[in-house]
């Protein structure tokens, strides 16, 4: 067993929670970013056998370097599958995905999420990029992970825009609406893990990640958060974890400030691919996947 | 008794004559005021959009169809051509966020853009019933959120068979798609190498097609692997040849993704003056693709392309 570490961001630390929740053998629908950070980790360390399905058409990718999106031509390499949106969307939507994915800027109590707008939908304050795939992942994907900054002021009360269906008003809402997934099943912050109750389908917090002030959270949330009675510290991310993300994303690209550095400096982003080819190789062969 | 033959219908197959131009010809020819533009990812479009742009005082306004998109309509929206949006996702991916849809939605700048949100699943559904001649096209997603809320255009019914809900979303018939692939030949096969998201039923729903490649084959190369064809030449109208045509966007097995560039893009995005300077620069200040590419620098979209080929070729098993 590798050991745990403290040298690590919060993005990070969010990714090998979330890689912990994926089980081997899972088919799973990832998008780019922390997902598929969390992704790549679980395959190259406890679930070798899960494979991700990449929205624009492309299904168990192994690639040796860095997706920049989820129409990249990095999603066809050494894929077992490429083809048609309709293949890999339509297999999600006829219950073949055990876990996705998403995010949102908003989130309540029944994990309900808003990527669309905030403030009014007809002259928002902000609008967003809207729902991309993360609505029929929360609709039809076995079960659901929400990756999502906390920053004090997205855990409301009412989403100003529902987007992406959570447990919307509660038990029984989802079977009543016609929704075929079970619908969120954690949230990974950047405080804290929460989960949903069976009985109740509110959130509750479960883990606190190391550091952070349970003040802090509650004054985060804007409803009567729950907390769980058996709450724990997140686990620490292990070495090996940190190790994967830094060979497949050393200029902390999605996990850092890479996207700064990268902008316009083109010998950079080559480089980085150079310098990250025969480490990647390592990897994959010492996993015995190459 | 007439003893008239009883009159017939023609089918609307393209026929297979040739159809290569230069993009320029092919946005006279099929992109007018008011069109309602279908678009998609894998690839980007960005040779034909880029023309687009450098003929907006002729064209002025377009309606959108897009499931995602990133980059592409926002040249558009920049460039003061749209006016209404219908999609699933437009915004800057890994480039971040995208402040030339955020000014036209939240201040009108530089026109007011109208926007019809649907899911990716949803918006891609439009396509796949106009690509079989179906009305709509029902689905599971998008039940009980929002989306279905502020959109009329879908409906929520009681499935007759099971009586489950179900939500139907419209068929969409752009008058024109723009579409970039891998190759094709002079009558319109267009192949496609790897994933291509849902440029097939893209195809399938518009009124007039236009391609383009970054190969253009002999339709012998095309008959040799004829399951690469994505987009038989019954649906084509026009096959442009634009090698590097998706920059700074990836082709799958070309070049990979200039990831440097498109994120000095949106750092420019980020004020309208930006937006303008870039846009003056690399699409106004270019008469056609070619010279946009030696603006980039050909060496540049070499090193690309080999960085693509040194993880991976079409065919190749390492």
């Amino acid at each position: 067993m590798s050991q745990y570490t403290r040298d690590y961001n919060m993005p990070e630390l969010m990714a090998a929670t979330a890689a912990r929740e994926i089980q081997d053998g899972e088919l799973a629908f990832i998008g780019v970013g922390m997902p598929l950070m969390a992704a790549t980790v679980a395959k190259f360390s406890h679930a070798p056998n899960f494979n991700m399905m990449v929205e624009y058409g492309a299904m168990g990718p192994a690639p040796l370097r860095l997706p920049m999106c989820v129409d990249c031509a990095v999603n066809n390499e050494r894929a077992y599958f490429a083809g048609s949106q309709r293949e890999v969307m339509g297999a999600q939507q006829a219950g073949f995905v055990d876990v996705a994915c998403i995010s949102g800027a908003q989130i309540d109590k029944y994990g309900n999420l808003n990527s669309t707008a905030i403030g009014d939908y007809y002259a928002p304050k902000v609008r967003l990029a809207g729902s991309g795939g993360a609505n029929d992942l929360a609709s039809s994907a076995g079960r659901t992970i929400i990756m999502m900054r906390q920053d004090g002021r997205n855990f409301v009360n009412e989403v100003d825009y529902l987007t992406s269906p959570g447990h919307l008003s509660g038990p029984g809402a989802r079977e009543k609406a016609g929704l075929v997934g079970s619908g969120p099943a954690a949230v990974i912050t950047t405080m804290g893990v929460y989960r949903f109750d069976a009985e109740t389908r509110e959130m509750y917090l479960e883990k606190i990640h190391p550091g952070v002030d349970i003040e802090n959270i509650k004054k985060a949330v804007q409803w009567d958060l729950a907390i769980s009675p058996h709450l724990t510290e997140t686990e620490l991310p292990t070495e090996e974890q940190i190790m994967i993300m830094r060979t497949l994303d050393p200029l902390a690209v999605y996990l850092g400030t890479g996207r700064q550095t990268l902008a316009g400096d083109f010998e950079a982003f080559m480089a980085m691919f150079e310098n990250s080819y025969h480490p990647m190789i390592k990897l994959m062969r010492s996993k015995g996947m190459m | 008794m007439l003893f008239q033959p009883m009159p017939v219908k023609k089918g609307r197959a393209k026929p297979p004559t040739y159809k290569i131009m230069t993009a320029k010809e092919a946005v006279e020819k099929y992109i007018h005021e008011d069109c309602y533009l279908g678009m998609t990812v894998s690839a980007a479009p960005a040779a034909l959009i880029w023309e687009i742009v450098r003929q907006r005082d002729r064209i002025k306004t377009l309606d959108l169809v897009i499931t995602s998109q990133i980059g592409m309509s926002s040249a558009l929206i920049g460039a003061g051509l749209v006016r209404k949006i219908e999609m699933g996702y437009n915004w800057g991916g890994i480039e971040g966020e995208d402040k030339v849809f955020r000014r036209a939605v939240e201040k009108g700048i530089p026109r007011p853009l109208e926007v019809e949100d649907y899911s990716n699943f949803g918006a891609a559904m439009r396509w796949a019933a106009a690509s079989m001649g179906l009305p709509f096209m029902p689905t599971k997603s998008q039940l009980g959120s929002d989306i279905i809320k502020y959109n009329p255009k879908i409906k929520v019914m009681d499935d007759p068979y099971t009586n489950q809900p179900i939500a139907l979303v419209p068929a969409s018939y752009p008058d024109v798609a723009v579409i970039h692939a891998s190759r094709a030949d002079e009558i319109g096969n267009v192949q496609c190498f790897g994933l291509y998201g849902n440029t097939d039923t893209l195809a399938r729903s518009a009124k007039h097609v236009i391609v383009s490649v970054e190969e253009i084959i002999t339709s012998a190369e095309i008959r040799r692997m004829p399951n690469l064809t994505t987009i038989p030449y019954y649906y084509v109208d026009a096959v442009v040849h634009a090698p590097f045509g998706a920059h700074w966007r990836e082709s799958n097995y070309y070049y990979h993704h200039d990831l440097a560039f498109g994120l000095d893009a949106y750092r420019q995005f980020a004020t309208r003056e930006g937006f303008e300077e870039w846009a003056e620069k690399y699409i106004l200040g270019t008469r056609d693709w070619n010279e946009y590419c030696q603006l980039v620098g050909y060496d540049r979209l070499y090193r690309l392309m080999q960085s693509e080929h040194k993880y991976q070729q079409f065919g190749e098993v390492r």
